[in-house]
């Protein structure tokens, strides 16, 4: 039986909060939307403080461009929205603009809400956090391999744009010369992200066995039981996914 | 049981690295042994995203198993960076430190070393060599370990069948004169973290006909200069001169330097070496140092390789460490960089090689090289440019073979 712990948020509260409101959030409509972002608001000035600027931030970065591609395509070109094509109505930009506000809404959520777990429990490191979480082993290693692609995706872009530079094909800032040979870059990261996984994968992790090392690591994080900071959390979470699914 | 200690030696394409391996399936490396490969991929595990994660993985808690913790650098203080983020030599230094705190009862290590400046490979080495203390078997290939090796067993390992074989007193006569103009550095300031300066005020002038060796410990910031001159890297303040002329390669683009890189996987534009050399062409243009296809291929041959329809990542190592010397001795640009060249080559590469980079030299090219090979170094008549404290130093010119 779960015992209850004094004490702020677990990494397995967390994980549970952030689960709830995704769902929840892909789920909703606007005013169902609204209360999961009240709840995110909280989470952020309760239990993430000060680190929450950068969290925002972090995610404006990621959803801003994002919206903005989907403002040219949506309210530029088609210029109706998605429910407009299906009836076969005339539609109109307003409506093409309210469905993109909508999924850049959804998605922004989506963002910040993991960017606030991850400044939350900033003084964990992934492998750290990953290995408390009440969940199956196998999905443990799922969840630091998904993480490790991550890693490696950033590295290959590092260092196709270190190949591409030198040679002269992009500059370091904005310019031309990088949008005429984007392309060349997107088949670098490629390229560069398979030689780094297929090196690691013929040198080094059958002669070390590493991912037995991992499940190894990963079975010994201490299994924390949830704290009194959970059950505030997780019912807040669960009452602002009833409303997103009731309130359309 | 007994441990070992086994030194694989013999020139480029003899096998070494297969052979490592079949010695990790003898009863001394098993059931598994921790691998240091050449590069990062081969030398980190890759799954973590965290140095102290990295350690984490490898750690054990097992009380008979722990032995002294090998820790050149704090790792402890730099738990929450990145692994890719060090350095080469770093890389290494953090995978032998995994090791030490790990259960393994076997290493393997192959050319990694060689990335590694003289206090550390000293350092690791001596870390090596405690195996019988410590109880752990030893597998290593090292080309700047010349046989006998005291207390290790050697294997030799002979040219199995002729292949990439060089004529490099034919490519020292394809080699064309090229006319660098000095590159001026002012008032350099660079750093990857606000108040962790890697060049602060750096002022620094390189001469075309001459050979500049880059100098200082792993982790200086030898390879992030390297990148700023080819505008990989854009510096917080400071200029840089061409003959008298602003050159802001982060902005306009390299049109100066070409730059083979300690990794050579890190400076390939293409899968096959044909699409590489078009891509880079395409950026000179009309210009009339771009080499040809007939120009290159003969180059290419004088290396080894008998076309440029190669598909690069199916070579070994040492060949496209060898390849990724092609571009800039093809004499496409003024200026030559060349970052460790000669990790993973055979001592009698390294010294036609010295004898390539003091020809370029004579032939009007200028050449900035970073090496922790000293055997290399003194080959190659060069001024010394030593990075300390965010400074650096020109130090007198070295005659070859005086160092």
């Amino acid at each position: 039986m779960t015992t209850l712990r004094q004490g702020p948020i677990t990494p397995n509260g967390a994980a549970g909060f952030g689960l709830i409101l995704i769902g929840a959030t892909i789920a909703a409509a606007a005013p169902g939307l609204a209360a999961v972002a009240v709840i995110v608001a909280a989470f952020a000035a309760f239990e993430v403080r000060g680190a929450s600027g950068r969290a925002i931030r972090r995610s404006l970065v990621l959803v801003v461009p994002l919206a903005i591609f989907m403002l040219i395509v949506w309210v530029g070109i088609v210029g109706r929205s998605p429910a407009e094509i299906a009836a076969g109505g005339v539609g109109s930009r307003g409506a093409a603009f309210l469905h993109v506000a909508l999924i850049a809404s959804r998605l922004f959520v989506v963002v910040c809400t993991i960017q606030l777990i991850a400044a939350r429990f900033a003084h964990r490191t992934p492998l750290d956090f990953i290995g408390v979480l009440r969940v199956p082993v196998a999905a443990k290693r799922l969840f630091v391999l998904t993480l490790s692609l991550v890693e490696t995706l950033r590295h290959a872009i590092d260092r196709a744009h270190t190949a591409l530079i030198a040679c002269g094909l992009l500059t370091h800032g904005a310019s031309i010369r990088n949008l005429a040979n984007s392309w060349v870059l997107v088949q670098t990261v490629w390229l560069t992200a398979i030689t780094i996984v297929t090196g690691r994968l013929r040198d080094k992790w059958p002669v070390e066995h590493t991912l037995g090392l991992l499940d190894h690591a990963l079975a010994q994080g201490e299994q924390r039981s949830l704290s009194r900071g959970d059950l505030v959390w997780l019912p807040a979470a669960f009452a602002a996914a009833v409303l997103a699914v009731v309130v359309r | 049981m007994t441990r070992r200690r086994e030194l694989i030696v013999g020139p480029n394409f003899s096998g070494r690295s297969r052979a490592l391996r079949a010695l990790l399936r003898e009863t001394s490396f098993l059931p598994a042994s921790f691998f240091v490969g050449p590069y990062a991929e081969a030398a980190l595990s890759g799954i973590s995203s965290t140095i102290a994660d990295e350690v984490q993985i490898y750690r054990t808690t097992d009380a008979q198993s722990l032995r002294p913790t090998y820790a050149p650098i704090d790792f402890d203080a730099l738990a929450d960076r990145k692994p890719q983020t060090l350095s080469g030599g770093e890389q290494v230094l953090l995978a032998l430190h995994c090791f030490s705190r790990s259960a393994f009862t076997a290493i393997a290590v192959d050319t990694a070393l060689e990335q590694l400046d003289g206090a550390n490979r000293t350092s690791a080495l001596a870390c090596l060599e405690r195996g019988d203390d410590f109880q752990f078997s030893v597998a290593l290939i090292d080309n700047r370990i010349e046989p006998p090796f005291a207390n290790w067993a050697c294997r030799e390992r002979k040219p199995e069948h002729p292949t990439y074989i060089c004529d490099f007193s034919a490519f020292a006569d394809a080699l064309v004169p090229h006319k660098a103009r000095a590159i001026t550095i002012r008032d350099l300031h660079f750093g990857y973290r606000p108040g962790r300066a890697i060049f602060a005020g750096t002022d620094l002038m390189l001469e075309p006909g001459t050979a500049h060796r880059l100098l200082g410990p792993n982790g200086a910031g030898k390879t992030t200069l390297l990148k700023i001159l080819v505008g990989v890297l854009r510096p917080l303040a400071g200029r840089m001169l061409l003959d008298g002329e602003t050159y802001e390669p982060w902005r306009t683009g390299n049109r100066a330097i070409a730059l083979a890189t300690q990794n050579p996987d890190h400076q390939w534009c293409g899968a096959t070496l044909h699409s590489d050399i078009a891509r880079r062409r395409s950026v000179l243009a009309a210009r009339a140092t771009a080499p040809s296809d007939e120009r290159l291929s003969l180059l290419a041959r004088c290396l080894g390789f008998p076309s440029l329809d190669l598909h690069l990542y199916e070579l070994p190592l040492a060949a496209r460490k060898r390849l990724s010397w092609l571009w800039p001795f093809s004499g496409a640009l003024p200026w030559i960089m060349l970052d460790e060249p000669t990790i993973g080559q055979d001592s009698e590469t390294r010294r036609q090689l010295a004898a390539i980079v003091g020809r370029l030299c004579t032939l009007g090219y200028g050449v900035i090289f970073v090496t922790h090979d000293d055997d290399f170094a003194a080959r190659v008549p060069h001024r010394v440019l030593a990075i300390e404290e965010g400074k650096i130093t020109s130090r007198q010119q070295i005659a070859a073979g005086l160092q």
